[in-house]
């Protein structure tokens, strides 16, 4: 029972000690996104508090404030090129955060920053949303509050309760989450300013695909996308090439797609054929507009065009997590190829060497046939030892010779770009895909996870018979690459001792472990779910959500109000039951006494206030003659169970049991006697 | 007293900074289409529905309970002693008690654990002479989060005296002793000269006790005085030194506590009635009641 006097405005030491470390959990987000400085000096900021706060110090003159201000924001420029942007923008409130750290010391100020670094928490956000990161901002989300109520405690030194509270506040809130969550409209703001994109992490998904472009994502673990089969068809491993990006002008050893997409808006109408399988993929935010789903895709998703090459382009570069649906077919019969078309599919550089073109030369003189060529070009490669390598060495785009006659060594973007131009050059319509080839299943998810480090590359060739018909000349060269996945073909590699690779055996025998592979597998499983469930719940999602569950009506004013009477009632709810549950007003033993008190100066013995229990007890048996037993026993009770320390639950029951009958006996005698 | 159940609740300043946040938030996320934003800003403010109720309740089950309050001089400090007991079976956190009518810094009750009890005491100025009611007593929190502030009143009946503020010349006036008696006698235990030791008799003031003596391994015994009345004073409020009534109440005022403290047997002559001379405490406190109540 600590009173205080309240005339000490500065900001007790315990709430900042909270708010520090809020502090250092919205620190991860930035930490990869802006330049080092940013997070660095904030870091200093709050060091610097800590050491000057027990001296008194802070940041008192304005026209240091300025300086200090106009200097943070010339070095952001200098760092950014540009004040405009997330990351800018971001380091601005950043700074000025470290800035008010400096300057506070009322308690006013506590709560400023408090908002302050709620404000970092949506910065946080916008860098990344990743779960680690979700998760991260939550637990600074969290001692956000606890600094709050710490602070609100006064100089309570306990350090659970603050924590106590501000974990029962947010149990509380979780149903009130989901409610807005699931009602609170989702209004695309017709003022919608578009902040300049941060630079997202490199894909092997730019409009080229050039030597190195795929294998510089051999060891990036980063995810892709995501697929589920709701249908539960799902195609072997080996059949799952993920089709991505359809490059056609050939440059040697470097493909390009076509230099204008928008060019390519005319929807293919090709006829599926077989039976489709059905999938939901969840593509992570790359800054491309290319989406990806199995060989070959038919049906486009809203919003995303059926480019020719049966890919799927999406009119908006996909910045944000997107969920969407597709059904591929195994087969597309496509009816001719427009002599034009042909024509611009047979386009070789004129760069390509008299030796290159000697070689397709010899094969045609064999047999003309495409299929012959096909099948030569495949034999050429099995048997001239080429081999597959994750680091083959750097080739420019016009090593094509140096590929196939000299070092003879690559990754399947080599394979294909070599292949393609060599099928080009027999006369062979060819065309190169880049999309990704494989997945890591995810038993408890049930879903395919599929990473960057699963980028592949192959070849489309055109049969006038048949189409289009894929061509994967690595399976020639690594047949298990194609069958085992990138990382499984590697470990196999590696155990023959045919790979030396950097990681430390601990490492890897750590990684095989069977509790590290479930622990990665809920893990995933988990993002899997805040992709799909929470990433992806935007206005459309929303709409056929609250379509199934019966409200038609998802106009945003009236959703507003639904899910502010949903939160009111549950306040209400809350207000209620806490209500109920601490109201107390005594203990049970008192509450009982003073209503046996009650009924018996219904009868006539009014007790005292200085009256002891068993003076009263006396008098009101003496008073009371029919009642007496029952008042001495009630007294007798009540004295044991409110003053020795025997005092057990079957007494106070005993107890109330009596005080019930002590009234109740008068209004049952008439009743007897009628009987 | 009257202690009405339900508290009110206002919006605390820092209400319109989480406003401003929340609204910044919403627009982020609104036009950047960003689920994870807008999860942000469903978890701040359902937390803050969330704490409204704690907010609302934080103040239910305190019952208030103003105590008697020692009389004091105008233009000094009045200490109201309050308890202040916690019927609920929850801790309270966070309490501030005022006083409505007065300026008075309110005090803060950090915790006070479920079914116990605290005081603590009002300070606040004193003004006036006269009888004043305490009037309502303002329970106040914002406990947890700080957005809202939940109000109770509680009004008492409960009243406070204040004495006329002592002022004026502190020479004691010679031409209102009373002739004749001029003789010495013992006062019983009040006085100025030493006059031995007797007994100590429970219940009696420890004032005069001789704790040097009990120091010393005796029994309690408490110091007699005797003191020579040298003629016993009469305040007359119609021999008007002031003009003004407050400052010739002051000035009886301040020849009462003079008076006192040279233990000379004093009376005063009021319009509204006489207090004949005595000495001592109760004497004391009923002429500075009849001097506050003047009127």
């Amino acid at each position: 029972m600590k009173t205080s006097r309240d005339k000490d405005t500065r900001i007790p030491r315990r709430p900042f000690l909270w708010l520090a470390a809020a502090l250092l959990f919205t620190l991860p987000p930035m930490c990869g996104t802006l330049s080092l400085w940013v997070p660095a000096i904030f870091l200093i900021a709050l060091a610097a508090k800590f050491w000057m706060e027990p001296r008194g110090y802070r940041l008192r003159s304005l026209v240091w404030k300025l300086v200090l201000g106009a200097t943070a924001l010339v070095c952001i420029f200098m760092s950014y090129g540009s004040i405009k942007g997330i990351e800018p923008g971001v380091s601005v409130i950043a700074v000025l955060m470290s800035l008010k750290i400096l300057e506070a010391h009322t308690g006013r100020e506590f709560q400023v920053m408090v908002m302050v670094a709620w404000i970092l928490c949506l910065c946080g956000f916008f860098l990344s949303q990743d779960l680690s990161i979700a998760l991260c901002l939550l637990i600074a989300f969290t001692l956000l509050l606890v600094a709050l109520i710490q602070f609100h405690r006064g100089s309570s030194v306990a350090f659970w309760p603050p924590v106590r509270t501000a974990c029962k506040l947010l149990a509380q809130a979780l149903p009130l989450i989901a409610a807005l969550f699931l009602f609170f409209p989702r209004v695309a703001t017709g003022f919608r300013f578009q902040i300049a994109q941060s630079s997202l992490s490199a894909t092997g998904f730019g409009d080229r695909l050039s030597p190195g472009s795929v294998s510089s994502l051999a060891n990036s673990t980063s995810v892709a996308f995501r697929a589920e089969f709701p249908d539960g068809r799902i195609p072997s491993s080996a059949a799952m090439y993920w089709r991505g990006v359809v490059m056609r002008r050939c440059n040697g050893l470097e493909w390009r797609a076509s230099e204008e997409p928008a060019s390519m808006l005319r929807s293919s109408q090709h006829t599926p054929e077989g039976e489709g399988i059905r999938q939901w993929i969840t593509l992570e935010p790359y800054g491309g507009h290319w989406m990806f789903a199995l060989d070959w895709p038919a049906t486009p998703a809203p919003g995303t065009t059926l480019a020719p090459g049966n890919c799927l382009w999406s009119g908006q570069p996909i910045r944000k997590s997107k969920r969407y649906e597709v059904t591929s077919f195994p087969e597309i019969r496509e009816k001719e190829l427009h002599p034009r078309e042909r024509k611009l599919l047979l386009e070789v550089p004129a760069t390509i060497s008299p030796a290159v073109w000697q070689l397709v030369q010899s094969w045609k003189a064999t047999d003309p046939s495409p299929r012959a060529v096909i099948h030569t070009a495949l034999q050429f490669f099995r048997t001239q030892h080429f081999r597959y390598s994750l680091s083959p060495g750097e080739y420019h785009n016009n090593d094509l010779d140096e590929f196939l006659f000299h070092r003879r060594v690559g990754f399947c973007e080599h394979y294909a770009a070599a292949f393609a131009t060599l099928m080009r050059l027999a006369g062979v319509p060819a065309r190169v895909v880049v999309g990704y080839l494989g997945g890591e299943y995810n038993e408890l998810g049930g879903f395919f996870l599929v990473r960057q480090a699963d980028t592949h590359a192959w070849c489309e060739v055109w049969l006038d018979d048949r189409g289009w018909v894929r061509v994967d000349p690595t399976s020639v060269v690594a047949p298990d690459r194609v069958n085992l996945g990138l990382n499984l073909f590697l470990e196999r590699r590696a155990a023959a001792g045919q790979l030396q690779l950097g990681q430390s055996t601990l490492a890897r025998t750590l990684a095989r472990s069977q509790i590290f592979a479930e622990a990665r597998l809920a893990w995933q499983t988990l993002n899997y779910a805040w992709d799909t469930r929470i990433l992806s719940f935007d206005g459309e999602t929303q709409k056929s959500f609250l379509g199934e569950i019966g409200i038609p009506n998802t106009e945003p004013l009236p959703l507003t109000g639904w899910s502010f009477a949903i939160a009111a009632g549950v306040i209400g709810i809350y207000a209620g039951w806490m209500g109920l549950f601490t109201r107390g007003g005594g203990d049970r033993v008192q509450t009982l006494y003073r209503k046996f008190c009650r009924k018996a100066a219904g009868l006539g013995a009014h007790r005292e206030p200085s009256e002891g229990p068993s003076d009263f007890a006396n008098r009101a048996a003496r008073l009371l003659p029919n009642e007496s037993d029952r008042i001495r026993r009630i007294s007798n009770a009540y004295i044991t169970v409110r003053y020795s320390a025997a005092a057990t639950s079957v007494a106070i029951e005993e107890l109330a049991r009596e005080v019930e009958l002590f009234a109740k006996k008068r209004r049952l005698r008439p009743l007897k006697l009628k009987i | 007293m009257k202690q009405p159940r339900m508290s009110r609740i206002y919006p605390a300043s820092s209400l319109a900074g989480l406003l401003f946040v929340s609204i910044a938030i919403w627009y982020a996320a609104a036009t950047q289409g960003n689920a994870a934003a807008y999860l942000l800003l469903f978890v701040l403010t359902a937390v803050f529905f969330v704490s409204i109720p704690h907010t609302l309740l934080n103040l239910v089950g305190l019952k208030v309970r103003a105590e008697s309050v020692k009389p004091t001089f105008a233009g000094s400090e009045v200490s109201l002693p309050v308890e202040i007991v916690n019927q609920s079976t929850v801790a309270r956190h966070a309490i501030k008690l005022s006083l409505l009518s007065c300026k008075g810094r309110p005090v803060r009750i950090n915790h006070v654990p479920a079914g116990q009890a605290t005081r603590v005491t009002l300070r606040f100025a004193a003004f006036k002479r006269g009888q004043h009611q305490i009037g309502t007593l303002c329970l106040e929190c914002v406990y947890p989060l700080g957005f809202l502030r939940a109000v109770r009143s509680v009004t008492t009946r409960q009243q406070y005296l204040v004495y006329p503020r002592p002022a004026g010349d502190p020479n004691l006036p010679l031409e209102c002793a009373s002739p004749g008696e001029n003789k010495l006698q013992t006062d019983l235990g009040e006085g100025d000269d030493f006059a031995g030791v007797r007994p100590y008799i429970l219940g009696e003031s420890q004032r005069h006790i001789d704790w040097k003596a009990v120091a010393r391994g005796q029994e309690l015994m408490t110091k007699q005085f005797s003191t020579e009345t040298r003629g016993s004073l009469r305040f007359d409020f119609a021999a008007a030194r002031f003009s003004d009534i407050e400052d010739q109440l002051s000035q009886l005022t301040l020849w009462v506590i003079e008076a006192e403290r040279a233990r000379r047997a004093y009376g005063l002559l009021l319009p509204t009635g006489e207090i004949p001379p005595s000495l001592g405490q109760a004497h004391f406190h009923r002429c500075l009641r009849a001097l506050a109540l003047f009127r």
